[in-house]
């Protein structure tokens, strides 16, 4: 079994994938948040319909025909874009991080990632609960 | 072999750049505190500037962190005063006092602490982060 082919917990891998990487740009621009002329970057909001697409869109590689050919690695059909997207203001040196902005969203983040692990162990728990014998504590 | 590393690795990395780079500006600003009342040695003389650190961004493992890039000198004037008894007077009686305003070095000190914060509060967000996913295998 590879929990990764049931389609819950590939879309939840996704979506932790998607905050591990916004959390990332966070940071960066709070570390740029007095760097002149810095614009923050964030990612494009998390859709579903996004994800789902991405998920039956099969990724297609080139077919080895030879023994010299080389598989590509498996690449990962979620790709996130990184978007520049300015705070609320913008100072006379031209960096427009805010620094509350940003902890707002980093705030946001992290408790989208505790919602997402928590529905991760739960449906773990589940799994589990087929697996065992019934009648079994 | 790639390297096994957790997510916010990267997250902490950036944000351990910036507590470098806010460290350096209070060192900067400490000089400047320390030096607001420096005056020249030689009558006439030009007394201490005000130094000013400039950020760039630089990449660091995969993300951009932050540094100081240049501490550059204030070019605002210096402030004069009449004082011919001083001994950095100049012949007509001014002595240069330094382009240091403490209020200002205050303020920024009080923005370099508050950038500070916020960056421990990145790394411990990201910390808390990893430990939640962490302990998926305590169940």
């Amino acid at each position: 079994m590879n929990l990764a082919e049931i389609p819950l917990f590939s879309m939840l891998k996704g979506r932790f994938g998607h905050l591990g990487e916004r959390q990332r740009l966070i940071s960066q621009n709070v570390a740029n948040s007095d760097t002149p002329g810095f614009t923050p970057t964030d990612l494009q909001a998390y859709s579903f319909r996004a994800q789902m697409q991405a998920q039956n869109r099969p990724v297609t590689t080139q077919a080895v025909t030879q023994v010299g050919h080389m598989a590509p690695a498996a690449r990962p059909n979620t790709t996130f874009r990184a978007i520049q997207t300015k705070d609320s203001e913008t100072t006379l040196d031209g960096n427009s991080v805010v620094l509350e902005e940003e902890m707002m969203k980093m705030a946001e983040a992290r408790m989208n990632y505790d919602a997402a692990i928590s529905f991760y162990q739960k449906s773990l728990g589940m799994l589990r609960m087929a697996s065992r014998a019934p009648g079994r504590g | 072999m790639a390297d096994i590393k957790p997510m916010t690795g990267a997250t902490q990395a950036i944000a351990a750049t910036a507590l470098r780079a806010q460290q350096a500006r209070m060192r900067v600003i400490a000089e400047n505190m320390a030096n607001a009342n420096s005056v020249s040695r030689q009558p006439g003389g030009d007394p201490y500037r005000r130094q000013v650190p400039v950020f760039t961004p630089i990449r660091t493992d995969g993300g951009q962190g932050v540094r100081v890039a240049r501490v550059e000198p204030d070019r605002k004037d210096f402030r004069n005063v009449y004082d011919p008894g001083h001994p950095s007077a100049d012949p007509a009686g001014y002595v240069k006092l330094p382009n240091v305003d403490t209020l200002v070095e205050a303020l920024d000190m009080k923005e370099a602490q508050r950038a500070y914060e916020a960056n421990l509060n990145v790394i411990e967000t990201a910390r808390s982060m990893e430990m939640r996913t962490l302990d998926i295998l305590k169940k």
